[in-house]
């Protein structure tokens, strides 16, 4: 294995960790949808910074960034709109915006195409960087919001009623979300960042006990989902999106399993 | 600790095109304890509700220790929302989440902690004080979602008193335990209060549940105040039958209220 793979697997570990992070309290907030919406966003965003002949990332970053803030703006115990069904609006508009663009483009479209899948492959060490500050920016907002964070995890209405900044908090959250999820696009894929978010942190919610412990949890198996799914790729010359995803899955299996042959609370 | 006044004056709240809510003046002194009481769809979680500044009112004002909440900004709003302690309904929280009950009764201590602080020692001691208080000790290190329905609500009680609060808000402590369930959390308020004499506002359709000190009843019907005296009172009265809108026997064992429909008798 050559000094290139070293570059991928970093690549791959740092992009699983931060989308594993992420997902305890996506999945916790109970809207794992918003990874696919973001990630539709910034396609989208992608294609039409593209079209208009200006920087495709901050394309993605941008529509990002609104897509967020427009979910952040969804108040259910106002609007009557579960956040869930609002998701799935903003989702089923990117969809359309970005197959719209696709629509528009004039010559190759592989390029946009292959952020759907993703390609870790074709990893650039800018990328690289790039992902490493925001996954850095996104631990260094976990921990100095932990104690936020958590409130807004077990109930936003107690953190409303007793005074927890609960809206700065989600709003930071929502846009941070959106960024992060936006520069790992370009390695995961709008497809497979799903699965990377659901997968390593519902495995960290089954064999668990505190919310330490689950963050960690979730931020390591969501490094071995993707580094372990590029080996198994490497190995075996099977697609790496694939056996990323399949990886998670399969850990997100052996957790369930693990918590049920120890019978754990 | 010291209670808080709250004075509501001139609410109506609407929801599809219905005044749910409609309240001409309710105040509440400093350290009284108040029993919301009345059959479903009165509008009794909908006030407390808006007492805790989970809902916006159309028109009216809320004033919490004479300071009108609809003249401050939101951060000052939340600022003074640390002075509530809130005991939801278990639709309003995550009981699936593999928080440890010390992790939940921190969550008390996180409302009254500014943004980019953390919790010391003095706040493990508070919350570990009040933990031995309820008799969860041997329970500290075990998940909240492990915990059976009472002791789960032992611990919203633990969390909303580690907050110190001025006034504390119940919305049906009861709900979905058993009758000597019922009677222990009742209990429980009850001795918290005639330790601390905080100001209480509790919401509860089993009016057994309210303890022997409540000595202020609100009836409510309708959205609104049928009937805003002390509990004799109010049972005496044929208010409860108007709000039921069936006959109804009353019963008073050990200075709690019990009511029945007379065709059960």
């Amino acid at each position: 294995m050559d000094s290139f793979f070293h570059l991928v697997i970093f690549a791959g570990a740092i992009a699983g960790a931060s989308t594993g992070l992420l997902g305890v309290y996506i999945v916790g907030m109970r809207m794992p949808f918003i990874g696919i919406t973001i990630s539709h966003a910034a396609m989208a965003g992608t294609i039409f910074f593209c079209l208009l002949g200006f920087n495709p990332a901050l394309g993605a970053i941008t529509a990002s960034i609104i897509t967020s803030m427009s979910l952040a703006a969804i108040q259910p115990e106002k609007s009557r709109l579960d956040t869930n069904v609002g998701l799935a609006i903003v989702f089923s508009l990117m969809l359309g915006l970005t197959f719209l663009g696709i629509g528009l483009m004039q010559g190759s479209r592989s390029e946009v195409l292959g952020l759907l899948w993703g390609s870790i492959l074709f990893v650039h060490k800018k990328t690289v960087v790039v992902i490493t500050i925001m996954s850095l920016l996104l631990a260094v907002f976990t921990i100095t919001f932990n104690k936020e964070l958590k409130v807004l995890l077990f109930s936003r209405s107690i953190a409303a009623a007793t005074g927890v900044h609960e809206r700065f908090v989600y709003c930071l959250f929502l846009a941070l979300c959106g960024i992060v999820l936006s520069v790992n696009l370009s390695i995961i894929g709008g497809l497979l960042i799903f699965a990377l978010i659901t997968n390593p942190a519902a495995a960290a919610y089954q064999i668990c006990r505190g919310h330490k412990s689950v963050v960690i949890v979730s931020t390591s198996l969501g490094a071995l989902s993707a580094v372990g799914g590029f080996l198994i790729s490497f190995y075996s010359n099977l697609p790496t999106g694939a056996c990323i995803v399949i990886t998670s899955t399969v850990i997100f299996v052996l957790a369930v399993a693990f918590r049920w042959a120890i019978g754990k609370s | 600790m010291k209670g808080s006044t709250l004075e509501l004056s001139g609410i109506e709240v609407r929801r599809s095109r219905r005044t749910i809510l409609n309240i001409d003046n309710l105040k509440i002194p400093s350290g009284q304890f108040v029993g919301l009481i009345g059959p479903n769809g009165a509008g009794k979680t909908t006030l407390l509700n808006v007492c805790c500044g989970l809902i916006s009112p159309r028109r009216g004002f809320i004033k919490f220790n004479n300071t009108d909440l609809s003249l401050l900004m939101s951060w000052k709003k939340s600022n003074l929302r640390k002075q509530i302690g809130y005991i939801p309904q278990a639709t309003e929280y995550n009981a699936e989440l593999p928080f440890t009950l010390q992790e939940v009764a921190a969550m008390g201590r996180i409302s009254v902690k500014p943004l980019l602080s953390r919790l010391n020692r003095e706040d493990y001691e508070r919350i570990d004080y009040w933990i031995d208080k309820l008799g969860l000790t041997s329970r500290r290190n075990q998940t909240f979602r492990s915990l059976s329905g009472g002791e789960q609500q032992k611990a919203l009680i633990v969390r909303a008193m580690v907050q110190d609060p001025a006034i504390l808000m119940l919305d049906e402590p009861g709900s979905n335990l058993d009758f000597n369930w019922k009677y222990q959390i009742s209990s429980i308020i009850d001795r918290l209060y005639q330790q601390t004499h905080i100001t209480v506002l509790m919401v509860s359709h089993e009016t057994d549940l309210l303890p022997p000190c409540c000595n202020r009843i609100v009836l409510m019907h309708e959205g609104q105040i049928l009937a805003d005296d002390t509990a004799e009172k109010v049972f005496a009265s044929d208010a409860l039958e108007r709000a039921y809108e069936c006959r109804i026997e009353t019963f008073n064992i050990s200075g709690r209220k019990y009511i029945i429909s007379k065709k059960q008798v």
